[in-house]
């Protein structure tokens, strides 16, 4: 991962955290102008810090979050707890983001949706402001900027409209529909960009440029240009209309960072197949139309290809006539998905080749019988459809100038190369005259006139026959300077390339626009260094200096036997002084060293402490119990290990406490307390070790119960019931066993045992307990050691062997006459201090076969030990001094050794084995 | 300079960015008949393009690529 990125997510981290801290103060003082201020910077930041990477999803929930916190900071929006709610859960989702990004480094493209969702959220609670507003109070801008934007939110709403194809030149987009039938599929993207999205570093220009697949494109105002002296630069008031070849989900993720200013379509292909052009040329003759539709009638779409091939040699390329027969020619070569296009469809197109109207492809269904019915009629009778009819004066006159003209074009006697061209126009000059007038059996003629032209490069023939026509023609007045328009060209497609045809996207053009965001993050980074003095250091980094630091104080414990050997078995009483010297200062040294990098090691509990107040409150507000959180001691530290493995069991010991301790504000009024419950959370240093209070003036736990259920699953006997004191009762609610289903509604919810609390407490090497009144509330105290890294242990002798036992397990030792040793049903037990306490050779318990040895005067060591209630005598051999060590876990099968919990090196080298007392008793 | 502003001519070169807009709006808000010379861009900022169209401003050389110009000849081609 990148070291910015790694830097991104601590930092989001820690913004969160203080976001929800905010937050949680905020419900307790909705109007202190401070903490809103300090969360809308927190949010703030956060935003910016993700738009630095491409997490849009991020970007966009943080983005809404801020305009809120703008208006709330502003005034015009409230505080209330349904806007907390919005917050914190857009909140949650920009943490569970973070941590998606931490172990993939990207989001997940699906999340967007969800963001949307959140951010809309958001956004319903803001007064309706429109977004120019919305910025202006966000930012401080100057609403005299803004005067132009109140004419707000251009509809990308073509769809009512239909989408305009048309302005997309022919050639274009015949390309793609060629395209398109090889399996790409089409897009139209409305894009509007926001206003303000040159503030975000946007170039809507370029994005629109490095489209994928864009084949066309256009930009548009999306409003009215103000004049010129007002028009505000960093408004943007453009739009774009894009056309794509690229699939759907290219196009979402390349506009993931902004999917509501787009909006794209689906583009069927036959949307593209739109005849353009001049319909104030000759119209097509009634007889070819049905020509063509005959020959699709009849299935022989060569010859109607051809047919129509020979229609467009013959017709002005800007002609209606000759961009529906390319259409034609083009829907004839390609199959639609592998079949032959519908007929209907070549008839829809061949139809509007005489009405001048675009086909309706809505319409093209082949159940669409009115229209081939009338197709058909048209094919079958067209003979006798269009009779002759007589012109008037003035179309009369017309013909005539028209006649007139070609025979001076005939008549012209270079030679250009363009010559078989004038030939073909004039040719189809005078069969669309003929057929205009409806003397269809003059077009045979002029067809074979201009097969004769074309073939013998002489144009006689056809002279003749305009003569004929023209000396036929009652006023063959000729006008010399008449033109007529000879610019038939047969190549179409070098004409109709117009505005935008865009080829392949160009190499990426490197957006200028994060230089801002680069200098932002790059000043905010000097800020932090300026103000902040701590360093964030990876926790393995410091695990390493721990083991070093515990290697070297196992080294060091090694000179004073170094030095004893130097007096004792080479007589240098100097060097053994001096030695010793050396060790001191080295002693001294690594002790301190060892002090501080527990306290690098050290977190305050505010650590696990701060998540409270959320989960109080959420809980709480789903309970309906009004509760109020009081912390204390969050300055008290402890070692990072220790805080973190608290949390899951702190969390468990709240809820239970709120789910079943404190009681609705009903209850409560009625057992005469105050109607909002209050939960403690205390932690306080005590010597060595850090006790942490949960105490709550709830209901309290009824032993009665407890020892009835216990009795039940049978965790106690009979006996038990009345012998065990309520204290103990209530305590067994840490047994395992006893958090099973009916337990659950009573005392613990989800299904989370009070043992596992216990069983995670006791695994640092904690304990706890529980006191309880009824009807007055309950206290659990949680004990831990400061630190896991360095044990106290009691060194014991065994059958001359060394054994370590944790000194949290020690109550005390002493030495008893064999006298005062009774046995009680076989067992060895004694009365100390006016307690029978069971006595058990720690020998015998560790399958050594040999019995404890006494002192000369027959008194027997024994090491009084507890684990959770069970107080025992431990016969061993001899006492030795109390160290600390760094406790090694054992490692391989050696792990399998329970009654063992760890092994420690000790100063000379030897290995000290650590009794796990909790197992051997 | 992206923009060389010349005596009624503005010049755009390589890539023009969005901090340019400004000044090009207040040049062209004093030069009413200015043209731009579009020849050897390569790209502009949105926020320029907004000004040159809202300034109706005519372009005396298009850019030479193409694709650009394809983009631009639609919006900048004002009938006079």
């Amino acid at each position: 991962m990148n070291p910015l990125l790694e830097q991104f997510l601590s930092e989001s981290r820690d913004l969160l955290e203080n976001t929800g801290k905010n937050l949680m103060q905020l419900e307790d003082a909705p109007d202190d102008q401070g903490i809103i201020n300090e969360l809308f910077r927190s949010v703030h930041t956060l935003k910016g810090n993700s738009g630095l990477f491409a997490f849009p999803e991020m970007t966009r929930v943080l983005h809404a979050g801020e305009d809120l916190m703008g208006m709330v900071r502003g005034g015009h929006a409230t505080y209330s707890r349904e806007l907390a709610d919005r917050l914190l859960e857009a909140m949650d989702f920009v943490g569970l983001l973070c941590g998606e990004i931490e172990s993939t480094e990207r989001i997940d493209a699906s999340r967007s949706a969800e963001a949307q969702h959140i951010a809309e959220g958001l956004r319903r609670l803001m007064p309706n402001l429109i977004p120019s507003e919305i910025a202006a109070k966000v930012f401080g801008l100057n609403d005299a900027s803004l005067t132009i934007a109140n004419a707000l939110v251009l509809p990308i709403d073509y769809l009512s409209s239909g989408l305009p194809f048309a302005s997309i030149p022919e050639a274009v987009r015949m390309a793609a529909f060629r395209q398109c039938q090889r399996g790409d599929s089409l897009h139209w993207v409305a894009y509007k960009p926001e206003r303000e999205c040159f503030f975000h570093g946007d170039d809507p220009l370029n994005s629109a440029r490095q489209t994928p697949g864009l084949v066309w494109g256009r930009v548009l105002p999306s409003e009215p240009l103000p004049p010129l002296s007002e028009l505000d630069t960093y408004s943007c008031a453009l739009g774009f209309h894009l056309f794509t070849t690229a699939a759907h989900e290219e196009l979402a993720e390349y506009y993931r960072h902004i999917p509501d200013q787009v909006e794209i379509t689906v583009v069927d292909p036959l949307w593209l197949v739109i005849p353009q052009g001049d319909l104030d040329g000759p119209a097509i003759e009634f007889g070819v139309l049905a020509d063509l539709l005959r020959l699709l009638k009849e299935g022989d779409r060569t010859a109607l290809k051809q047919r129509a091939q020979t229609l467009l040699g013959g017709s002005t390329a800007e002609l209606w006539l000759s961009s529906s027969l390319r259409w034609l020619i083009c829907l004839l070569d390609i199959d639609r998905n592998g079949m032959p296009h519908d007929s209907s469809l070549l008839r829809l197109l061949i139809q509007s080749i005489a009405s001048g109207t675009p086909p309706d492809w809505t319409g093209s269904s082949p159940a669409d019988s009115s229209a081939a019915e009338i197709a058909d009629v048209i094919a079958d009778g067209y003979m006798d459809a269009n009779p002759p009819r007589p012109l008037s004066e003035d179309d009369q006159i017309a013909l005539d100038q028209i006649l007139a003209a070609q025979r001076q074009v005939l008549l012209l006697d270079d030679r250009p190369a363009w010559h078989v061209g004038r030939i073909k126009s004039v040719a189809m000059v005078l069969t669309n005259i003929f057929q205009a007038v409806g003397d269809t059996s003059a077009r045979s003629d002029v067809q074979a006139a201009l097969t004769d032209a074309l073939s013998t490069g002489n144009n006689t023939l056809l002279l003749t026959l305009l003569d004929a026509w023209l000396s036929a023609s009652k006023d063959s007045q000729s006008e010399p300077g008449l033109r007529c328009r000879l610019d038939a060209n047969d190549d179409a497609s070098d004409r109709t390339v117009g505005s935008a045809n865009i080829g392949p996207a160009p190499e990426n053009i490197p957006d200028k626009a994060p230089a801002d965001e680069v200098v932002k993050f790059g000043r905010r980074v000097e800020d932090s260094l300026a103000n902040s003095r701590s360093l964030k250091v990876d926790q393995a980094k410091i695990d390493r200096l721990m083991n070093l630091i515990g290697e070297l104080v196992v080294s060091k414990n090694a000179l004073p036997y170094l030095a004893e050997r130097a007096e004792s078995q080479f007589g240098v009483r100097e060097l053994s002084r001096e030695i010793k010297g050396q060790y001191s200062i080295i002693n001294r040294i690594a002790d301190e060293m060892q002090d501080a990098i527990m306290q690098v090691r050290m977190m305050a509990v505010s650590f696990i402490f701060q998540r409270f107040p959320r989960l109080v409150r959420d809980i709480s507000r789903k309970l309906g119990k009004e509760v109020q959180l009081v912390l204390e001691g969050e300055q008290t530290e402890a070692d990072k290990n220790i805080i973190e493995s608290l949390a899951d069991p702190l969390i468990h010991i709240i809820r239970n406490s709120l789910d079943h301790g404190l009681e609705t504000p009903e209850v409560r009024l009625a057992a005469g307390k105050p109607a909002t419950g209050k939960l403690i959370i205390r932690a306080i240093q005590q010597a060595d070790r850090v006790v942490i209070e949960i105490i709550d003036d709830g209901k309290g736990i009824d032993p009665v119960a407890i020892k009835r259920k216990a009795y039940e699953k049978g965790i106690i006997d009979e006996a038990a019931i009345e012998r065990i004191s309520d204290q103990e009762a209530i305590n067994l609610i840490f047994a395992a066993g006893l958090s099973t289903a009916e337990v659950v509604s009573d005392l613990s919810g989800r299904g989370v045992g009070m043992d596992v609390v216990r069983s995670a407490v006791e695994k640092i090497n904690g304990t706890v307990l529980l006191e309880s009144e009824l009807g007055k509330g309950t206290a659990i105290r949680i004990s831990l050691p400061l630190s896991m890294a360095v044990t106290q242990v009691m060194v014991i002798e065994s059958d001359r062997q060394l054994f370590g036992v944790p000194m949290d397990h020690v109550v005390e030792t002493m030495r008893i006459p064999r006298s005062v040793i009774h046995s009680i049903k076989q067992s060895p037990t004694a009365v100390l201090r006016g307690r029978i306490v069971p006595l058990k050779s720690l020998n015998s318990l560790l399958g050594i076969a040999a019995i404890p040895q006494a002192n000369s005067d027959d008194e027997l060591a024994v090491l009084l030990v507890q684990a959770g209630t069970i107080e025992l005598g431990l016969l061993v051999d001899g006492f030795q001094e109390t160290i600390g060590v760094i406790q090694k876990p054992l490692s391989g099968f050696l792990s399998n050794l329970s009654a063992f919990s760890g092994s420690a090196l000790m100063g000379d080298g030897s290995v000290l084995m650590i009794i796990n007392i909790r197992e051997i008793v | 300079m992206p923009i060389e502003f010349k005596k009624n001519r503005a010049i755009f070169r390589d890539e023009v960015t969005a901090e340019e807009a400004e000044g090009l709006l207040e040049w062209l808000q004093t030069r009413p008949t200015a043209k731009a010379d579009l020849s050897t861009c390569i790209h502009l900022h949105t926020a320029n393009l907004q000004v040159l169209m809202t300034a109706r401003t005519g372009v005396s050389n298009w850019p030479k690529n193409a694709e650009l110009r394809a983009w631009l000849e639609p919006a900048l081609k004002f009938e006079e």
